[in-house]
């Protein structure tokens, strides 16, 4: 039986297991609503990717060297993943103790 | 149209809010500023925004009261669109959001905030336009009550002012001058903080 001739940019990946989607859209940026900002400690940050996993608005990413990393343009500031973190490399430290500004919007949705 | 709103005599307030966590607090504020503008016989307005529900926890809200000497006749838009008064319930939105939009040149900030006015003007892009700001630790001095969920569909006859809306109340009585303590502190329940935030507020003109 022959396969039928798709090229291979239109093929699905063996599982049909697709990467996420990586596109940012920037009129729904949330950093905004922020009011306590998650700070990883690295020198205590097992890379057992429980934050990565748990994160609802998969703002946190896992870059090539395992090390992960919050996407602060998108991040709410829920907290879950400093409840999650098994050894508490996780902190939460108010918004305004920061200088940089993640995300300045004309408007709320 | 922007012309006729400068000469006019409606001084609109403008508050920013968390959602749900505080949008009983926001509406309480502007009901506060509202019922206690209207005990001194002046045209007032307090209403919600429409283009900011449905609500949901943390998304930024806006509420909007409206002070007038003569009777209030302008386009009833769900927005004040240039806000003589902003006051910020939530002091990360500072950060996040142009709190300032639409506002004329001279216009004043109240933030609740245990900070120092001028520590948070670093975080003003367009600080031009303000005449004032101010700071007042609202959930300090009303001893940390806040409403309840019990009030989250509008606040009832006679339970106005409970928590940090009064407090909030009382600075932009005390920045704005729209209205007097005497005349906020009938009209809410908790006129310690009312009090406490009318002599507390620590203003910086610009």
């Amino acid at each position: 039986m022959s396969l039928p001739n798709i090229s291979k940019e239109k093929q699905l990946p063996e599982g049909c297991i697709v990467d996420s989607p990586t596109t940012e859209q920037d009129h729904m940026t949330t950093g905004g609503w922020r009011v306590l900002r998650s700070v990883i400690d690295y020198g205590k940050c097992t890379k057992c990717k429980t934050c990565w996993i748990s994160c609802p608005d998969a703002a946190i990413k896992v870059d090539e060297n395992g090390d992960v990393n919050i996407n602060l343009k998108y991040c709410k500031g829920c907290g879950i993943c400093a409840s999650v973190c098994p050894v508490g490399a996780i902190a939460r430290i108010p918004e305004l103790d920061f200088e940089d500004v993640s995300v300045y919007r004309e408007l709320p949705f | 149209m922007a012309d006729s709103k400068t000469t006019s005599q409606v001084k609109e307030v403008t508050i920013w809010a968390s959602g749900v966590i505080q949008d009983a607090e926001g509406r309480d504020t502007v009901n506060c500023i509202a019922a206690a503008a209207s005990k001194e016989g002046k045209y007032v307005q307090a209403f919600d925004n429409y283009i900011d529900l449905p609500d949901r926890v943390n998304v930024p809200v806006r509420k909007y009261a409206r002070i007038s000497s003569e009777e209030i006749q302008e386009k009833y838009l769900y927005e004040n669109e240039h806000p003589n008064m902003v006051v910020v319930v939530e002091p990360s939105l500072i950060k996040g959001f142009n709190i300032l939009r639409g506002m004329l040149k001279g216009g004043m900030l109240v933030v609740n905030t245990g900070k120092e006015p001028e520590e948070l003007l670093k975080f003003l892009p367009n600080k031009e336009l303000l005449a004032a700001v101010a700071t007042i630790d609202a959930s300090k001095v009303a001893e940390a009550l806040v409403d309840d969920f019990m009030d989250i569909e509008g606040a009832a006859a006679g339970v106005l002012g409970r928590g940090i809306g009064a407090a909030l109340a009382g600075a932009v009585a005390k920045v704005s001058g729209y209205f007097g303590l005497e005349s906020l502190k009938e009209v809410v329940q908790n006129t310690d903080a009312a009090e406490k935030g009318f002599n507390n507020v620590k203003i910086k003109i610009l």
